[in-house]
């Protein structure tokens, strides 16, 4: 596909239509910095909703900018802590932190839970488990975690021996689905 | 081989009930968090995985706030304005109400160029 060239728009010229287009043209290549993807914050949102339900393109539009506005509030806040206890470095506890300040609890636990998830995942699971899957991948780390889901879940609650026998399990589901 | 792979998030989508490991880009959301403050410089590998999943709550409970609006009028489509007014009704969202409002009034109003001459009505 050959791209035409940018059309210089004329200052003084008598180009009515050029006042139109207010947001499309530039806003693209901000929309990358500034904005978390349109297609996955409408897969979200769809999640959120009955089946029947639609969404117009504006409002998935006014989410996406709520959602960068949302990062923004949390990280400043968790930013002031860390400069008032002298550390450089924002972590993800500084983030609870700030979540829960601001009136989000409600989240807390549920992203305590994924985070320690995560965090497990990380190094036990990769080391341990993690072999079985990182021939496929070359970063087993973040994205191996989800597959250790139930296996941590259990983890939890249960013993080691439920522990092997998830594993088990985990591996041949995985075998069934390499197969596909 | 090549195939959509275990790690797509379309397979374990069908193991956990869930789709995928992180449903945001971790790189942009990391981004926008260095965007926030000329003081946010350092961020720890696993901020953007809190955001990913703080972001997708956070889209859930407003998307789920806003759809109450939209069915309160009776309608099957979500707009702009059912967003707006789930913003305004929740004080959880206070630091959105200029944003909503913002884009709300100005969504009519073209920017303050000299150009628009042409204002039709």
């Amino acid at each position: 596909m050959a791209t035409s060239a940018p059309v210089p728009a004329s200052p003084g010229g008598g180009g009515s239509h050029e006042s139109g287009g207010e947001q499309s043209p530039r806003s693209n290549v901000r929309e990358q910095e500034r904005f978390l993807p349109i297609a996955n914050i409408s897969r979200i949102m769809k999640k959120a909703l009955p089946a029947n339900a639609k969404i117009a393109k504006d409002a998935k539009e006014t989410v996406q900018e709520c959602v960068s506005e949302f990062i923004s509030f949390i990280t400043s806040e968790a930013s002031d802590k860390c400069q008032k206890e002298k550390r450089k470095t924002i972590n993800g506890d500084d983030l609870l932190w700030a979540m829960a300040t601001l009136g989000f609890e409600d989240y807390i636990d549920p992203l305590k839970i994924y985070l320690t998830k995560y965090r497990e995942g990380d190094t036990k699971g990769s080391v341990k488990g993690g072999d079985t899957f990182a021939k496929k991948d070359v970063q087993p780390g973040p994205n191996a975690q989800i597959s250790f889901d139930i296996l941590f879940h259990l983890l939890v609650n249960n013993s080691h021996s439920l522990l092997i026998k998830v594993r088990s399990h985990k591996v041949f589901i995985m075998g069934i689905l390499n197969l596909k | 081989m090549r195939q959509a792979g275990t790690y797509s998030g379309i397979l374990s989508g069908g193991i956990s009930g869930k789709t995928g490991p992180h449903l945001l880009p971790l790189a942009r959301i990391k981004k926008i968090m260095k965007k926030s403050g000329e003081d946010v410089k350092m961020i720890s590998g696993e901020s953007p995985i809190v955001f990913s999943k703080a972001c997708e709550l956070f889209i859930k409970e407003l998307t789920q706030r806003s759809w109450m609006v939209t069915m309160q009028g009776k309608r099957r489509t979500l707009n702009k304005e059912d967003v707006a007014s789930a913003v305004m009704a929740t004080d959880l969202f206070d630091f959105l109400v200029n944003l909503v409002s913002e884009s709300g009034n100005s969504g009519e109003a073209p920017p303050s160029l000299g150009l628009d001459t042409f204002t039709s009505s």
